[in-house]
This record gives structure tokens, sequence and C-alpha cells, in this order.
């Protein structure tokens, strides 16, 4: 697993450093000091994994996830458990609380490769960068609330002005990207542009209606009705059919 | 809620005892203190006393004082009527069996144009008005003194509370030393344990100096500014460990005001202050200068750190408020503080003690 850790304290990179040499199954292959170079390091480099330090000068760990495309593993790392409850929250791989104990950090690492090995099936869709598969995560900062999400558990994208809103469970926070940016980056295996308003997911599709001048009504599985626009019927039915 | 036992039966000696008292005082003046009316006043205070208690123990049982405002007055009122029917009922009873009737009450009973049963039952009704005004004012007032006892304990539980809350606040104010500052900082010498171990030597010196400080610190009222600059120094030597080169620090003391007495752990807050909410929050980290000086009798002490105050200054309160809080309890309104925007990307919090202040 290739990792980068992000803190801002250069002490406690080089004593994490340290800590990781015990486990050879994670290379750390570069650090950041703050969010800004950790976004950029993080595009750059796409690791597995990121350590991230969640109190940082600028911008918060939470505040950096948020503007990633696509978000790695994280494991945070803080002093104080403030945060680290508002990390559960955000349902984490894990958290550790610095000073760091071995033990735990072996714990979060067995724990991180356990899910990896799941996921092995995917890895071929990561070749592909710049589009998103149903199996990557994204995470999802609306105020002081905070989710990871993967993909397939997305039902709906609804454009409301330059936001966008995201169904999935019952929650359905804003992020700050336009609905065409989102289908850029969206699998068009899984997603489809439904009208000009919506992108639906296409496994979460529970009915399907005939609707007004031959659209298509789309019941969704939370129980959203989403109507297809004429021009996309067509198309929707050329993807169904195949 | 129960009134003592001891009073409650007290209220209902002074209460019972006083309704006997005027009766038989009213049947004095009025020439008519028989035996009769002696029996009479006998049964109604039996019964008084017996029903009154009875309708206590219902209000106890059903909680009635517990409910709501409106619940509890009709329910007085409900209690009130039912009792008064059953006692008059009674009395009527009573006194028709142990012949200790009126004359009035007698001929009403031997009516020969209506049946017997109205006329009791009239009798029952006269019997009930009378019965009815009594216990509406035991009601009353069991009402009354429950309903001001309460408040007057809610009261008090609330004065009580406040005063634990200020009592409690003060004292997290002086021992307050930020746990996160002392994770941050072990994992700052665990990590120079191999780097370089004279400085975490050094570090665990440093920090073994604050956490016995803040432990004594709220022993004490006052303590020599020295002693208070050398824990700041040792906290300043450990954040400077942590931010590395991102923390400068200055100091600027006048030798003069070593030896003045200040409010433990109050510089402390302020510098704590400038690291939490300035230098960690600049990418590239900043100074922090503390200054300490005579000005026209006023000891003036200096916190001065790279940053911007911004408008959610109540967010960062407890630590502001607190040194707020502590000047005015310490030394009225002689001393000062105040916290500004010094210069463009310069924060300065500064406070002033008079001098010649007694404690």
């Amino acid at each position: 697993m290739r990792a980068i850790i992000i803190d801002d304290e250069r002490l406690a990179r080089a004593e994490l450093k340290k800590l990781l040499q015990d486990f050879p199954e994670v290379e750390v292959i570069d650090e950041a000091a703050n969010a800004e170079e950790g976004i950029s390091k993080i595009d750059s480099q796409q690791p597995d994994l990121i350590f991230l330090d969640i109190q940082m000068p600028g911008k918060t760990g939470f505040d950096m996830l948020s503007e990633l495309e696509k978000a790695p593993h994280v494991i945070f790392t803080t002093a104080y458990d403030e945060f680290a409850l508002k990390a559960f929250e955000v349902n984490a791989l894990d958290y550790l609380l610095k000073p760091v104990e071995p033990k735990r950090l072996a714990d979060a690492i067995h724990k991180l490769q356990h899910t990896e090995g799941k996921e092995i099936r995917t890895t071929e869709e990561y070749t592909n960068n710049s589009i998103l598969s149903e199996h990557d995560q994204v995470f999802v900062k609306d105020g002081e609330r905070c989710w990871f999400v993967r993909l397939s558990d997305i039902r709906l994208f609804e454009s409301v002005g330059n936001y966008a809103k995201v169904f999935f469970g019952t929650n359905k926070p804003l992020i700050l990207k336009s609905l065409n940016a989102l289908e850029e980056r969206l699998d068009e295996k899984f997603f489809f542009r439904a009208n000009r308003k919506h992108i639906v997911n296409l496994r979460m599709i529970d009915k399907i209606e005939p609707y007004f001048n031959g659209g298509l009504l789309l019941e969704m599985k939370g129980g959203e009705k989403i109507e297809v626009s004429r021009r996309q019927t067509v198309k929707f039915k050329e993807m169904m059919s195949l | 809620m129960r009134i003592g036992n001891r009073r409650y039966w007290l209220f209902q000696l002074i209460g019972w005892g006083s309704f006997v008292f005027i009766n038989a005082f009213f049947a004095f003046s009025f020439d008519q203190l028989t035996p009769i009316v002696f029996k009479r006043l006998g049964v109604f205070l039996v019964l008084g006393v017996l029903f009154s208690h009875l309708m206590r123990s219902i209000i106890i049982h059903f909680g009635l004082l517990q409910k709501n405002l409106n619940k509890q007055v009709l329910q007085f009122f409900v209690i009130t009527f039912c009792v008064t029917f059953v006692v008059s009922y009674i009395s009527v009873e009573v006194l028709i069996g142990f012949n200790l009737m009126k004359k009035t009450e007698a001929e009403l009973l031997d009516r020969a144009d209506v049946s017997f049963w109205i006329n009791k039952l009239l009798l029952v009704l006269s019997m009930a008005f009378s019965y009815f005004l009594l216990f509406f004012i035991w009601s009353l007032i069991y009402f009354v003194y429950h309903y001001v006892a309460k408040s007057r304990k809610q009261q008090m539980d609330t004065l009580q509370l406040e005063s634990l809350v200020k009592e409690l606040e003060l004292k997290t104010i002086k021992a307050h030393i930020n746990p996160h500052f002392i994770f941050n900082s072990l994992n700052s010498i665990r990590a120079l344990v191999d780097e370089n171990p004279e400085r975490a030597r050094k570090g665990i010196t440093e920090l073994s100096n604050i956490l016995r400080s803040s432990m004594q610190a709220d022993k004490a009222e006052a303590v020599a500014f020295q002693k208070e600059l050398f824990i700041v120094k040792d906290y300043l030597a450990l954040e400077n460990m942590r931010f590395e080169d991102r923390l400068k620090i200055e100091y600027q003391v006048d030798e003069n005001t070593l030896p003045l007495p200040v409010p433990p752990m109050m510089l402390q807050t302020l510098v704590e202050n400038a690291i939490k909410h300035g230098i960690s929050k600049q990418i590239h980290g900043g100074v922090v200068r503390v200054t300490s000086t005579i000005k026209n009798n006023f000891h003036e002490l200096s916190v001065q750190n790279t940053g911007y105050l911004n408008g959610h200054m109540s967010g960062e309160g407890f630590g502001l408020s607190s040194t707020t809080n502590r000047l005015s309890l310490l030394y009225g309104n002689k001393a000062k503080f105040e916290i500004k925007q010094a210069s463009a990307s310069l924060v300065e919090a500064r406070v002033s003690i008079p001098v010649e202040a007694d404690y």
C-alpha cells in the first residue's frame, strides 16, 4: 500500500514514519505539511492510503477531504478525541490518537488490508483515474456533518444552482460541484443523465413507467420520482436493451 | 412533595381548632352553648379531620402536586367536591342516628307533604354547602402552601446551581491546561528521543514543570510574575519544539515587574490563545511576543501574535471571558483587559493590573 502522511508538524510525521517502518506492507511515498500540499500530492501520486491530521493551519483535514475528487482510504491521526469523535461520524476507516500506540496502528492497518482484500476485483477499474468507478468513495461535507460515501450507494444527484444535492441513505447533503462536471467524472455504465437536473444511479431504480410525450418516469429506491426527458429516453432505452 | 408530618398536623390542629373555637364563640355569644351544640361540633370536628386527612392521602397518592398547574387546580376542585358530598351525607346520617339535629333540620325532615328521601337529600345539600366552604379553604391553604414552598425550593436550587457553576468555572480556568497540547508535546518528545535525545530530555522537564504548576495553581490567588513567566517560557519552548521554525518567540520583560503579583495561569492562558488561534492557523507560522512593563502605576502584560482577529470572538470565548471575569473578581474595575488587532498582521491581548493593589 502506498501511503502519504499529512500533518503540519514535522516531528509528528517523523514519528509516524518511524512507527510505519515495522509495517513493510505500507510504503510511505510522500508527506505533506498542510492541506493544499496534501491535495496536490494526492492528485499527482494517487496513494492507496493517507494518514491525515485533522487540525492543520489553513484548512482542516475534513476540509481537505471534501475537496478531493475521490477519497483514498483515510486513517485520521489526532492528539485529542474531540475531533476523533467527529471522525467516527464520518465512518472513516480508523483513527489514531497521538502519541500513536503501535498496537493500535497494527490493528488499523490489518483492518484496512481486510477491506482491501474484498476489493481486489475492482483494481482493474482503477486504471483510468479520471473516471470514478462505482466502488470509489467520495467524501461529502455538509456544514458540520461529513460522510464517506461509496458511489454505488448514491441514488441520485440533483442540480441546485451551482451545487449538487447528493441522495444516499436518508441524507441529501449539498456539494459544490455542477451536474455537468459530475457527469464527466461518473461512469456512464452506472450513472445516467435523466434530464437537465438529475443524474440517476441505474442500479438504484425501482420502477420504470411511461410518461407524457413519450418520456419515462423512474421511481428510485428511496421513493424519489425522476422524469426522463424525451431525448434521453431514446438513449435510456438503447442502453437498457443491450 | 410532602411537608413534614409534624407541620401538617400542626396546621390541621390550628385549622380545625379555630373552626371549633369560632363556632363555640358564636354559640356562646348568642347564648346557645348547649350540650347538643358541643356534640354537633364534636361530630363536625372528627369528620372534618378524618376526611381532610383522607383528601391529603388522595392528593399524595395521585401525585397531584407534581402535575401542571391547570390540572392541579381542576383536580383540587373535583376532589373537594366529592369529599364534601360524602362528608355531608355521613354527617346527616350521624346527626339523625344520635339525634343531634337542630330544630330547623328536624322540621325539614318531618315535612309531611314530600317524601322522606327528598327531605334528606335537601338536608345533605344544605350541609354540603357549609362543608364545601370548609374543605375549599382547607384545599386552598394546602395548595398555596405547597405552591409557594415548591417555587421557593426551585429558586434555591437555581441559586445553588449557579454558584456551583461559578466555582467550578473558576477552578477549571486556573487548572486549565489543554489536553491537546499535552498529547502533542508527548508525541513530539517521542519523536525527539531518537532524533535529538538532549532536546527530548529537556522537553520532559518542561512538560513536568507545566503539569506541576497547573496542579498547584488552584491553591493560590496570586503568584509572583517571575514564577508565571517560568511556566510560560517552558510552555513556549515546548510549542517551539512542535512548530519548529514556524514559531518565533520574543520576550521584552522589565526586570522590575518580576516580583509583582499576578493571577496564576493568566498569562499562560493568553499565550495559549495566541498559539491556538494565531500561530497554529498560519501555514507559515509567525511570532509570539510577550511584554511586561510598568506604565503609570499599572503592570502591563501584553501578548502579541501573528494572526487576525476575526468576527467570531465568542467562539474563543472561554479563555478570554474567563480572563475578564477573573480580573473583575480580583481587582474590581481597577484592572483592564482588551484584545485588538494591533497592526495588519498582529493581534494583541493586553492586561493592566494596578501595581499597589493589595490582596
